[in-house]
């Protein structure tokens, strides 16, 4: 009697490496979410009155089209790594840290106030000191929210939109007093700004490597960004600190039972989310326009925010969000030339694009823990009592605990 | 449509029949052609294993899952159950295990929620209903009283009045005494035998083989998703229904081994904090098992946190092997040679969406044999780890990437007790280390623990089940609000330990 039938599928399916069916889910999910986001679209598109075909097009030629259009689309994805990179390192310890956004207008100061006082330095060093500077003031306005969190409880949300705020006042103050350019160009309504950056201070640009209008601004920092998205990836899965991260992050209990100090693993996430949203602004400053203006580029920490949940906050996937994003942000310039659809389209089909991606990867997170049990059956593990622990089931990350913002998981492990 | 006539047939036609119920979810098929016959006026239960496809079967009545396959008869009707309103329709109520209560409310306003009936809430006459139906069934609960003020065990008789207000004739409750004391147990079986008297059909899900036998008037056996047997008390006994459930025959006492009883290594002295733990003395020594028997919130989980450096005692001192280890990072206590196994293992001893040679690791990772000086961690070994500990344990995984999530109740928990045994502890902290578990898992833990002491470590057992104390510990001890009230020897009657459960003072030299 016992020997009778496992109630199990009967063809077992065939074993492929986690990672790879992970990948392959994760690409797919991908691949639905972009076909779903260009449907509706479409929809859009259609109801205004224009082709959907043209409009994709000349989203797509704009951006890839030709070498400019990829120096363009590569530099606008630049910042964006290292902004995504910022949030998703602290998701994966189960924080929010919308504090990007103020991380990298502090660190633009610091790095702009290292780039003017420390001219002397030869060339290269001098870039050295000044993505050092960069880093430390993100590490410092990290900090804040960080130790505020360990120590008295406050929640990192609130802390880091406050300090948002704090960073614009910050940076406004900076241009006006201390970083005020001494020496005024020639001409009226100068914007207000910093002295310009001595040449050597500048990130060397790329572009004509490739053929590219120095215009775009491609510049040696998207290969810092790529090497970044590696080291984050390293850190998350092969260092301790990763480990003790990802356990804090999807079961605290757990974790402090087994010895980690959930206090000072967060305060670690916090110091090298910072160190990252520090790198976020100077493709603004070293590479696009060599001094800080009033005319800054906003909201570069915000859009990270999307662009990690695009990737799933995994580091490899994060770039390639960036540079979806990129495509759609440079396809914008097109679209108004060559068509009556208005720039906001490109808004909205970002919002829908994060919307689909949001459900596809909750659908797809179903379907492969589905498997996931289904596999268990086929091994025979239910032999000894069947079906898996009632309450742990597909449960995944909701046991990250109070945090109100679950860290979203990689689709596939 | 007569089918397979049950033991207990009094010749009256039953009053639900469920016919070749089926049931799948992905890769498990959770009831696979399931008969069952329900009586009116009987308490009839199902007892399985976790998994075995008990509670499946009874939401599948109840509305909350489509059947695959089957069909429902009820009263001579064949029916659709396409939700629990139809089942309340039809009847027919459930108590899950987790109760779905409005908190601020009180136990009338739960009780008539969806039922209030017109546009003015005639909440005195509601109340005067509640009331004379409690006492109809003896029901102790106040009507008025708020539902967040009340015990677990009147929260359940709240959401069986609930189920009654609503004219159910056949209540089914899943696993209700998982979350009662013993003597709630007793006042809930009274309150189910009036409902017998009046009539009423009792499905008790069940995998507490002494209850089942106690207040069941048949009994259905479910394994792995297939009835294996129907029988009666009178006609079966613990260890045959043990037997069918399992599949194999099941030890309800194992041999304890001989071993010579050394020194103390741990030695807790007035005890206290948090107003959980009031000044606990205990000794555990070497190659010894101290249970440590109460009803549960007595301060065991404070105790069980205490030891392993979860919690900061407020006052006292806890030695391991005469060096203080009160109030020291976990860490410094694990490295000191405690292990813990933690009353909830998916709170405190996986991390569920990690991996299995993750998990295997935690506690550990810090180890200089698992990661480098720069914080690198060392897989290879891990893995190494991991696979020695799945095959030594018997955890049953397709490999050890797979998530912890993935695994049943049982493999869990050996997970967990591999990677705590593994590190050669000198102390054991088990908190209801069965909790949950069916017997077959249950067996294997206790030989487990039974090995620790042959081994010469000591273990500090803290159980709920008396079952559990008896069979494992060399001596026992009740804690009751946050004292020890008692010391015995494992010959103790279950009587004098009940009395030092509830705080009465008796001391018996063991």
């Amino acid at each position: 009697m016992a020997t009778e039938g496992m109630a199990a599928p009967a063809r077992l399916a065939r074993a492929r490496p986690a990672w790879l069916e992970g990948f392959l889910g994760q690409l797919i999910a991908l691949l639905a979410s972009l076909g779903i986001a260009l449907l509706l679209g479409s929809l859009l598109i259609v109801a205004y009155g224009e082709s959907p075909v043209a409009v994709y097009s000349a989203i797509l030629k704009g951006s890839l089209g030709s070498a400019d259009g990829i120096g363009y689309t590569l530099s606008i994805a630049t910042p964006l790594i290292f902004s995504a990179l910022a949030v998703a390192v602290c998701f994966k310890g189960g924080l929010f840290n919308i504090g990007v956004e103020g991380q990298y207008l502090v660190a633009m100061v610091t790095a702009a106030w290292a780039a003017l006082t420390f001219d002397a330095l030869p060339g290269p060093l001098l870039v050295f000191v000044v993505l050092l500077f960069a880093m430390l003031g993100g590490m410092v306005w990290a900090a804040i929210p960080g130790i505020l969190k360990v120590k008295t409880g406050a929640h990192e949300v609130v802390t880091t939109i406050m300090l948002n705020g704090i960073a614009v006042s910050l940076l406004a103050w900076a241009i006006n007093f201390p970083l005020k350019f001494t020496n005024a160009p020639p001409g009226q309504n100068v914007d207000l700004r910093t002295d310009l950056f001595s040449d050597k201070a500048l990130i060397g640009d790329i572009g004509h490597y490739f053929g590219v209008t120095p215009g775009a601004h491609l510049s040696w920092l998207l290969f810092l960004a790529i090497a970044a998205a590696i080291v984050v990836w390293f850190l998350l899965r092969r260092t301790r600190l990763g480990y003790e991260a990802r356990a804090v992050g999807s079961s605290p209990g757990s974790a402090k039972a087994g010895g980690v100090s959930i206090g000072a693993t967060q305060l670690r996430l916090f110091l090298i989310s910072g160190a990252l949203a520090g790198l976020v602004g100077m493709q603004e400053i070293l590479a696009d326009k060599g001094y800080l203006g009033q005319n800054y580029v906003a909201t570069l920490g915000f859009t990270g925010i999307a662009v990690a949940f695009l990737g799933q906050n995994n580091p490899i996937g994060i770039v390639f969000a960036a540079i979806l994003w990129g495509v759609l942000s440079r396809g914008e310039v097109t679209l108004q030339i060559q068509t009556e659809v208005p720039r906001e389209f490109i808004i909205i089909l970002q919002g829908i694009l994060i919307l689909s991606v949001v459900i596809t990867y909750q659908i797809a997170k179903r379907r492969l823990a589905a498997r996931q049990l289904q596999r268990a059956g086929a091994a025979g593990e239910l032999e000894d009592s069947a079906a898996p622990d009632e309450s742990s089931g597909p449960r995944g990350p909701e046991t990250a605990g109070s945090d109100a913002f679950e860290p979203a998981d990689e689709g596939g492990r | 449509m007569r089918i397979g006539d049950g033991a207990g047939s009094n010749g009256s036609p039953p009053l639900v029949v469920l016919e070749h119920i089926s049931k799948r979810f992905p890769g498990v098929v959770a009831n696979d052609e399931v008969d069952l016959q329900l009586r009116a006026g009987e308490v009839h239960a199902l007892i399985g294993e976790n998994g075995a496809g008990k509670s499946t079967l009874m939401r599948v009545l109840y509305g909350m899952y489509p059947a695959d396959g089957g069909r429902i008869v009820v009263r001579g009707e064949e029916v659709k159950v396409a939700s629990p309103r139809d089942a309340i329709a039809l009847g027919i109520g459930m108590v899950h295990q987790h109760f779905v209560l409005v908190d601020p409310f009180t136990v009338t306003e739960n009780i008539i929620l969806g039922e209030e009936g017109g546009s003015r809430l005639d909440v005195d006459a509601a109340r005067q209903r509640v009331a004379e139906l409690a006492d109809s069934y003896a029901f102790r609960v106040d009507p008025s009283a708020v539902v967040e003020d009340l015990s677990v065990g009147e929260e359940q008789r709240v959401e069986i009045l609930k189920a009654l207000y609503r004219g159910v004739e056949i209540l089914i409750l899943d696993e209700p005494t998982a979350v009662l004391t013993p003597s709630e147990t007793k006042d809930l079986f009274g309150n189910l035998r009036k409902l017998r008297e009046a009539g009423r059909t009792i499905v008790f899900i069940s995998h507490k083989l002494d209850e089942v036998m106690e207040i069941a008037d048949r009994i259905t056996v479910l394994r792995r998703g297939r009835v294996v047997g129907e029988t009666r008390p009178a006609d079966t006994s613990k260890a045959k229904l043990a037997e069918m459930m399992v599949g194999r025959p099941v030890l309800f006492r194992l041999e304890k081994p001989t071993v010579e009883i050394g020194e103390p290594v741990l030695r807790v002295r007035d005890l206290a904090g948090e107003g959980k733990l009031n000044g606990i003395d205990l000794d555990v020594r070497a190659g010894e098992i101290l249970g440590v028997a109460g009803v549960e919130g007595n301060g065991q989980r404070e105790l069980a946190e205490s030891l392993i450096g979860l919690r900061v005692p407020a006052s006292g001192t806890i030695q391991l092997d005469g060096t203080s280890i009160a109030g020291m990072p976990v860490a410094d206590i694990r490295n000191a040679g405690v292990a813990y196994i933690p009353e909830d293992r998916h709170d405190q001893g996986l991390v569920l969406n990690m991996t299995l040679w993750e998990n295997s690791v935690l506690g550990r990772h810090d180890d200089a044999e698992f990661s480098s000086k720069l914080g690198v961690l060392l897989i290879r070994r891990i893995k190494d780890l991991a696979e020695r500990l799945v095959r030594l344990f018997d955890v049953r995984a397709r490999s050890i990437d797979v998530t912890a999530s993935t695994l049943s109740g049982g493999n869990q928990q050996k997970l967990i007790l591999a990677r705590e045994l593994e590190t050669d502890p000198k102390l054991l902290v088990a908190a209801q280390p069965t909790r949950g578990l069916d017997v077959g898992a249950i067996e294997f833990v206790w030989k487990e623990i039974l090995e620790q002491k042959a081994a010469g470590r000591a273990v500090l057992l803290i159980s709920a089940e008396l079952d559990e104390i008896y069979a494992l510990s060399d001596r026992i001890v009740t804690l009751y609000e946050g004292k020890i009230t008692g010391e015995f020897s494992p010959d103790a009657p279950p009587e004098r330990i009940g009395a030092g459960m509830l705080g009465g003072a008796e001391q018996e030299v063991a």
